[in-house]
């Protein structure tokens, strides 16, 4: 009994003149809480769903922004509603619509023509995660679980709420293509408990997100059985930065959440310096057997059998293996790495089944296949020529990556660099295969820091319960057209997305593109999501997303996602930075902006073409410039010479990767001040811990004796003045005074003092209130320490001129310049 | 002349005992001078009175070993050197020399007499395990066990390795602590030296250092990389025994109509590349255990595919062989290179088919290595055999020496023309070769990579003494043979051999009288066998018969053209009848016996001393009856009682062989019976002496038990001379005995023939 089942359908049918037998009043009054979704961007979705009472769209306020700081406060303030028609939706249920988290639309009302979304300027875009995660407060997805699919005869959609039923309920009509379809017998009719039906409360009609039991129609061969190959780098920097201590020590202790709901999880090991190494895991052996093979030209199985094993089988030798592996190569003075050797016998052992490929990499790879050279030259940064460094050195990546995919293989990479890695090129693997790329730089494990936030990761994704021999495909009314994409997969035949692993926490990117001039109020996408659950079901996720079409530019403008608008910004200026040059990509972003701008004055304001003293926003896109400023001044595009090619390469990997609710902070990080924070915050209240106000991005906040929290999700840094009280460095970090403090990355201790128990909420509050499974680093920074984390942390203070890059305020001057005497076309 | 005493003493006997005195003396005495010569013959004297110093040698180039022959001046401390003629001061610790205060070297018993060398091995004898595990389960077992227990008889001391290969060649890292870790290696490709010691990690510095593994004594080699392989049997049993007992079968499937991928090629090449790096002239066996013919990758035998059955004699004749010559191509390469490092190739064949014996021999006899054929791992002729190459002298050493170099010194009169055993040349092309060429000629040196107290090698001689040189009544010929070696103690030996022999003047019959027929049988049957393995059979037995023939006539009595009048002396007179047995053994006639069994017979003729090698020839046969002790008899067909039991032993085979009517009491149980006491007797006596037989015997022979007309019984008859076939017509009535069905002529009839061609003078 899924929740949403008990749910009274809405009114909307009753007017379409269907009976309901049992049929109560509407709930709304009381609604179940919305799956995955926070109290307050329930209420925002409720609001935006709320078909019946839904105003007319108004124009947004505008907002000048010459001159203020960028309206931070309002950053992750609830986009703009979709202002569906009344009764779109066939049940009106207040779960029809998608939620955001899902996927949303840059724009959350349609262009009625090709014409008019080029005029406007505006990117129409959608960002989604169907897989995302549901964590605590979250309601599941619902399941179909009858194996009733009903889907047009020819556009293949799913039946979802905004179909609408014809013919006294004999067929529906779809809302893709209007063609008329059967409804199910079973939809009036279970034969198994042979009572008659009642179809509107099936969850396909009720929620926008919803999941199928795939019939064996929907497989090529039984469910495949989840597979872990952990290919791991045990050559000398490997062990002795204790990488492969801690892999192991966290392998071993993680074993019992690799998901084995079925008890058919396979796993199997290949250890790789200048050998690969085998291991064979037949449950019967009291230790494992390690097979070395040495010619890394020259790849094969050393036995057909025992080396990919049953998890829960062969649990005690596995663990032996774990417990051993340290020991095994203690002593290793191997400094060579055969990675791509390996990753062809992972390959061959894993392709029968399918699986994933787990490749812990500390050495770049020097010997056998797809070997790689340190290329990076440091008098390429910030040149032109920076873009070669920035993609693959060897085809092999690649097209390896693709082997994968045909064979449903992924691949996730951790990367520990001493030295450079070449992120770059590693990262191609999980790219084109829907995996996982981390990057643990410096990564040494007898600081206790660095080693718990690669166990926490690790441990993570080992737990993540990912899809499997997955492919996405999206669907949209006539006229609409998926024209680009972007994300970790491959892309077989035009549209369909192969994803050999669907990581919970990834989002894709897909440009739309106009075809036809749309005639109707409202057009739908719909994404399906085949895969396989780690738990051996077949099953599809289908996420329909319902939007207004308007042919008023007012009306779009007022509708604008800028979160959205921000990732698809993100996902340009990666592919352009890659293609042509990180110029181009700070050139793209910044112009787009301006042309939105351009638009916006000129044909929403209607105040012409000239100069004026002001540039305006419409109130929901007030932080876009910040937000694109934000981007070209982050790791991944900035102007500078500074910064080693793998950072930036990973920096892409995130920015390209990341949902919105991670990606926000990624690229505009939040900033609190922690010395004079108000009573109430790092303190629990009913909706969850209070955190101080989020200060503007720069350093004018920054007082001597301050004491300041900065957090990225990835990263968190504690800033602390040169002039801090002693009783602070006390209470705080239990540290007699200022010059007792030591930078870098530190574990804040456990103190009875208020702040420091404040402030250690605050940072285990920042650490788990997001999706995904990173784990942010806690930095401590003085403000006359190590110049070089002094410069990192202030680099994320971006609203300053820094080096060559200007200010956000001179920035807003540049594109007002530019939209002033740019004429639009 | 006692020919046993001397073989008791100096390990050696001679075809000739009185030696022609001139080339040509020689050329008509047909059969060479040639001895069979056992260089570690066992001397409990040696075991209990040691002899703790260096040998005194003549200057070089001589460098022969003082021996009782030598001329010595007591007053001048001189010793004049019988091959050179050179004086020689004695060493100052010789000073108390006298002519009763003889050092042991100058004593008539020590013409034989054995040297502890001032210097140890640096490392102990190796061995090295190379385990085929494409067999059945129950084959897989008993193999795992035997090996296991065979670890207990290995000196502690001793450092061994494992490889095991199926599909894949797997090398086990025994001194690695952590887990059973082995490197593979695909079983279709062929590696060179270097890079099997590249992939080992023995080449580089990149690789980590061996584990420190308690080895006694730090020399270089302890820490080589290659102590990675090889560890001391005391630090490694447990290890070793666990991969042991976990090792499972090949997992490579196996479809019905094909034979398992086996990779023997690499496996061995891998065994020897890893020797060859790490521990070259060092005391090492590998020891190959395998169940089936190699099938793919380099050294292939046969294909995978079972429709395609292992070459025959047959083919190999008209060389429609497939693999074969690619094969044996390959195993010879395997096997220079095993030579040269003083290396051992044993193998240890269970399998009822070949398993490429023929093609993989090289590596076994050019090495001195062990051979041994069953029927499986499960059969108690590979055990027993097995461990008996374990046995340990009385001081608890094995018997067994490594890397033995065999020098031959002679006086001038003679020189060498080569040696026909498991060795292989030393290339030492001193004054001392002749230019007659018998067996591995061209030399005076040999490298032994093995020997045990049983290894007998025959050496070939030739006089080089022209018919006009004067000959000098007395005058006397020497030959001395040392051996170098090392000892599995780890001792580095010198054992030497100083034999005299006087020579005979002409036509005096001292030479004549001098013969040992057994000796010259077994070193004709040592040169037959060796043609035969490069010319064709035919042509084998043409040479034997001309060589019988004209021997017959330089030393038979007769009268020209009168057959009736043949007669031959005493030392002679056997000699025929080895030569008839000869022609019809296994060792000539091939068809009867598949490729590896003729590799095998083969084999084991050129390691065995007379008596033995006497027994592969002419096999022999008791007779076992009521109130007669056992006695031997004829190896005829006559010999065939009912009320009699025989027991045949071909060395090969111990078989009891019931008459009919002995077998029919049996049946009935009479022996079980009160007052039928001596039957049950009569019936235990061959079963004793069998057992007395199987003591000393390797390998195990097989024992069979069958009764007359039982079909086991064929091994009997297929020995037997046929003097009543289905089709003599004997002049005596009714045939006695038993009828061989066989186109074979008789013994009776090959004397007919021979005395005929003898006295016709026509050669
Ligand atoms: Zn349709
Ligand atoms: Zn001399």
């Amino acid at each position: 009994a899924q929740p949403g089942y008990s749910q009274p359908a809405s009114p909307g049918y009753a007017q379409q003149g269907y009976s309901q037998p049992g049929y109560s009043q509407p709930g709304y009054t009381q609604p179940p809480p919305a799956y995955g979704q926070s109290p307050m961007q329930q209420m925002t979705n409720q609001f935006g769903n709320m078909n019946v009472a839904a105003a007319p769209p108004m124009a947004a306020r505008t907002v000048s922004l010459m001159g203020v700081p960028p309206f931070i406060a309002d950053l992750h303030a609830p986009q703009p509603p979709i202002h569906l028609p009344p009764h779109a939706s066939i049940t009106d249920s207040p779960y029809a619509n998608a939620d955001s988290s899902y996927m949303c639309s840059t724009i959350n009302a349609v262009p009625s023509s090709e014409a008019l979304l080029k005029k406007s300027r505006l990117p129409l875009s959608l960002v989604l995660a169907p897989y995302r995660r549901v964590q605590d407060g979250d309601d599941e997805v619902p399941v179909v679980t009858d194996s009733v699919i009903s889907r047009c005869r020819r556009c293949r959609t799913y039946i979802n709420p905004f179909v609408t039923f014809v013919e006294g309920g004999q067929r529906w009509k779809c809302n893709m293509c209007f063609l008329l379809n059967d409804v199910p017998a079973a939809f009036e009719f279970d034969s198994q408990t042979q009572q008659p039906a009642d179809k509107w409360k099936r969850a396909e009609l009720n929620y926008s997100c919803v999941e199928f039991v795939a019939p064996t129609e929907y497989m090529i061969r039984p469910p495949q059985a989840p597979a872990y190959v952990f290919v791991i780098d045990v050559s000398y920097s490997a062990v002795q930065s204790g990488m492969l201590a801690t892999a192991a020590r966290t392998i071993l202790d993680s074993l019992d959440r690799i998901p084995d709901d079925e008890k058919r999880t396979k796993i199997a090991f290949i250890t790789v310096d200048s050998s690969l190494h085998f291991y064979n895991l037949n449950a019967n052996l009291t230790e494992p057997q390690m097979l070395v093979m040495s010619d890394p030209d020259d790849i094969f199985l050393p036995q057909p059998s025992d080396l990919l094993v049953g998890l829960s089988e062969s649990k005690a030798v596995i663990s032996a293996l774990l417990e051993k592996l340290p020991e095994m190569f203690k002593d290793t003075l191997v400094v060579t790495n055969a990675l791509g050797s390996a990753l062809q016998a992972a390959h061959k052992l894993v392709s029968p089944n399918g699986g994933k490929i787990v490749c812990l990499q500390s050495t770049l790879p020097t010997v056998g296949t797809g070997a790689l050279k340190p290329r990076e030259d440091v008098k390429l940064l910030g040149t032109a020529k920076e873009t070669v460094l920035l993609n693959a050195a060897s085809p092999f990546y690649k097209s390896f990556a693709v082997d994968c995919s045909r064979s449903q293989v992924a691949c996730d990479m951790l990367i520990f660099g001493g030295q450079y890695s070449d992120v770059a090129t590693l990262s191609c693997l999980p790219h084109y295969t829907g995996g996982q790329t981390y990057f643990y730089p410096g990564f040494n494990a007898s600081r206790s820091e660095d080693a718990l936030k690669f166990a926490h990761e690790f441990s993570e994704l080992l737990a993540e319960r990912i899809g499997l021999e997955a492919v996405i495909r999206i669907r949209s009314s006539r006229g609409l057209r998926m024209s680009a994409f972007h994300g970790n997969f491959f892309i077989r035949s035009t549209d369909l997305l192969a994803l050999p692993n669907v990581p919970r926490d990834q989002s894709y990117c897909v440009e739309v593109s106009i075809e036809d001039d749309i005639k109707t109020s409202t057009v739908c996408f719909q994404t399906a999501l085949l895969h396989t659950t780690c738990f051996g079901e077949r099953r599809i996720r289908v996420v329909t997303l319902c939007l207004p079409v308007t042919s008023n530019m007012s009306e779009l403008y007022s509708s604008v996602n800028q979160q959205a608008v921000a990732a698809y910004l993100a996902n340009k200026g990666v592919e352009r930075a890659l293609s042509s040059k990180l110029d181009d990509a700070r050139d793209a972003i910044v112009n787009k902006l301006i042309d939105m701008m351009g638009v916006y004055k000129t044909h929403v304001l209607g105040s012409g073409q000239g100069a004026t003293p002001q540039l305006t926003a419409p109130d929901n896109m007030k932080m876009l410039p910040a937000l694109a400023f934000a981007l070209i001044k982050h790791d991944a595009l900035r102007q500078t010479s500074q910064i080693p090619t793998d950072l930036r390469s990973n920096a892409m990997n995130l920015l390209r990767t990341m949902p919105i609710q991670l990606l926000l902070p990624y690229i505009y990080p939040n900033f609190y001040s922690l010395h004079n924070m108000p009573p109430n915050a790092g303190e629990m209240s009913e909706n969850g811990v209070v955190f101080p106000p989020t200060m503007n991005l720069t350093a004018e906040k920054l007082e001597a004796h301050g004491c300041y929290l900065l957090e990225t999700g990835q990263n968190i840094y504690l800033f602390v003045g040169r002039g801090v009280v002693p009783q602070l460095c006390v209470d705080l970090f239990d540290t007699k005074s200022y010059e007792g403090l030591r930078a870098g990355k530190i574990t804040l201790p456990s103190l009875e003092t208020s702040l420091n128990r404040k402030v250690n909420l605050l940072i285990a509050k920042i650490r788990e209130m997001r999706r995904g499974n990173y784990y942010p680093q806690l930095y401590l920074i003085k403000e006359d320490g190590d110049p070089a984390l002094r410069m990192w942390f202030m680099s994320h203070l971006l609203e300053d001129r820094t080096d060559n890059v200007m200010s956000y305020q001179q920035f807003l001057q540049h594109v007002k310049d530019k939209v002033n005497y740019k004429p639009n076309k | 002349m006692n020919f046993d005493e001397i073989e008791e003493q100096d390990g050696i006997r001679f075809s000739w005992n009185a030696w022609p005195s001139s080339r040509i003396e020689a050329t008509k005495a047909v059969v060479p001078i040639a001895c069979l010569y056992t260089p570690l013959k066992e001397r409990e004297d040696f075991v209990e009175t040691p002899i703790w110093y260096e040998p005194v040698t003549c200057k070089a180039p001589c460098r022969a070993v003082l021996n009782p022959y030598c001329q010595i001046d007591f007053r001048s401390k001189v010793w004049v050197c019988p091959f050179c003629l050179q004086r020689n001061p004695f060493p100052h610790h010789y000073k108390d020399l006298s002519n009763t205060n003889l050092p042991a070297e100058l004593l008539p018993k020590y013409t034989t007499i054995e040297y502890n060398l001032n210097r140890v091995a640096q490392v102990p004898p190796i061995f090295f395990f190379v385990v085929d595990t494409c067999l059945e389960q129950e084959d897989l077992d008993a193999l795992k066990s035997t090996i296991i227990a065979s670890l207990s008889l290995l000196p502690p001391y001793a450092w061994v390795g494992l490889i095991t290969f199926g599909t894949m060649t797997q090398v086990h890292e025994l001194g690695f602590a952590s887990c059973p870790k082995s490197f593979v290696f695909r079983g279709t490709k062929e590696f060179t030296g270097k890079q099997i010691q590249d992939m080992l990690g023995l080449s580089g510095g990149t690789v980590r250092p061996g584990l420190p593994h308690g080895a006694p004594g730090k020399t270089p080699a302890m820490t080589a990389p290659a102590n990675r392989f090889f560890v001391p049997i005391k630090d490694c049993e447990f290890v070793l025994t666990s991969i042991l007992e976990n090792l499972q079968k090949d997992p490579w499937p196996v479809t019905l109509n094909k034979r398992p991928e086996r990779c023997t090629g690499v496996a061995l090449s891998v065994a020897i590349g890893l020797l060859e790096a790490s521990f070259p002239n060092t005391g090492a066996r590998v020891m190959l255990f395998s169940g089936g013919p190699a099938t793919e990758g380099p050294g292939m035998v046969v294909s995978t595919e079972l429709r395609e059955p292992i070459r025959s004699h047959n083919e190999i004749e008209k060389e429609t062989a497939r693999h074969y010559k690619r094969a044996v191509k390959f195993y010879e390469s395997l096997s220079k290179r095993a030579t040269a490092n003083g290396h051992t190739i044993d193998i240890f064949a269970g399998c009822l088919d070949q398993i490429g014996l023929l093609e993989m021999k090289s590596m076994v006899n050019t090495t001195g290595g062990f051979m041994i054929l069953s029927d499986s791992f499960n059969a108690a002729i590979f055990k027993q055999s097995f461990h008996h190459l374990f046995q340990k002298d009385s001081q608890g050493h094995l018997q067994m020496g490594f890397n033995a170099t065999l020098d031959v010194q002679t006086s001038r009169e003679l020189k060498v023309s080569g040696l026909i055993g498991h060795a292989t040349s030393g290339n030492k092309k001193s004054t001392y070769v002749g230019e007659t060429e018998i067996g591995i000629g061209n030399t005076s040196s040999w490298k032994i990579c093995s020997i045990t107290p049983k290894t007998t090698h025959g050496i070939y001689f030739e006089v080089v003494n022209q018919p006009n040189a004067q000959f000098q009544p007395g005058s006397r010929g020497l030959i001395q043979f040392s051996t170098h070696y090392q000892h599995s103690s780890g001792q580095f030996r010198l054992r030497v051999t100083t034999i005299a022999r006087n020579f005979a003047e002409g036509q005096s019959p001292e030479t004549a009288n001098s013969f040992d027929q057994e000796t010259a049988a077994v070193l004709m049957s040592r040169i037959a066998v060796f043609k035969g393995e490069i010319d064709d059979g035919p042509d084998v037995l043409r040479w034997l018969d001309r060589m019988l023939i004209r021997l017959c006539q330089r030393f038979a009595d007769y009268r020209k053209d009168d057959p009736h009048s043949f007669r031959l002396s005493e030392n002679l007179s056997i000699y025929p009848q080895f030569m008839f047995h000869l022609r019809r053994s296994q060792f000539l006639q091939v068809f009867n016996n598949s490729p590896d069994e003729t590799a095998f017979y083969r084999h084991a003729l050129n390691r065995e001393n007379v008596d033995n090698s006497l027994i592969m020839i002419q096999p022999t046969l008791t007779s076992y009856g009521f109130d007669i002790p056992p006695q031997p008899v004829l190896l005829d067909s006559v010999s065939i009682k009912p009320d009699c039991i025989l027991l045949l032993d071909t060395f090969f085979h111990l078989l009891i062989f019931h008459g009919e009517t002995i077998a029919q009491w049996r049946l009935a149980g009479y022996q079980d019976q009160e007052g039928y006491e001596n039957f049950k007797q009569l019936l235990e006596a061959p079963i004793l002496d069998a057992q007395d037989l199987l003591i000393d015997r390797f390998p195990v022979p097989r024992y069979i038990v069958c009764d007359q007309g039982g079909s086991q019984a064929r091994f009997l008859l297929s020995k037997l001379n046929p003097s009543t076939t289905h089709k003599s017509n004997t002049p005596y009535g009714t045939p006695q005995g038993t009828a061989i069905f066989t186109e074979d002529v008789s013994l009776q009839q090959f004397m007919e023939h021979l005395k005929k061609l003898a006295v016709s003078g026509a050669s």
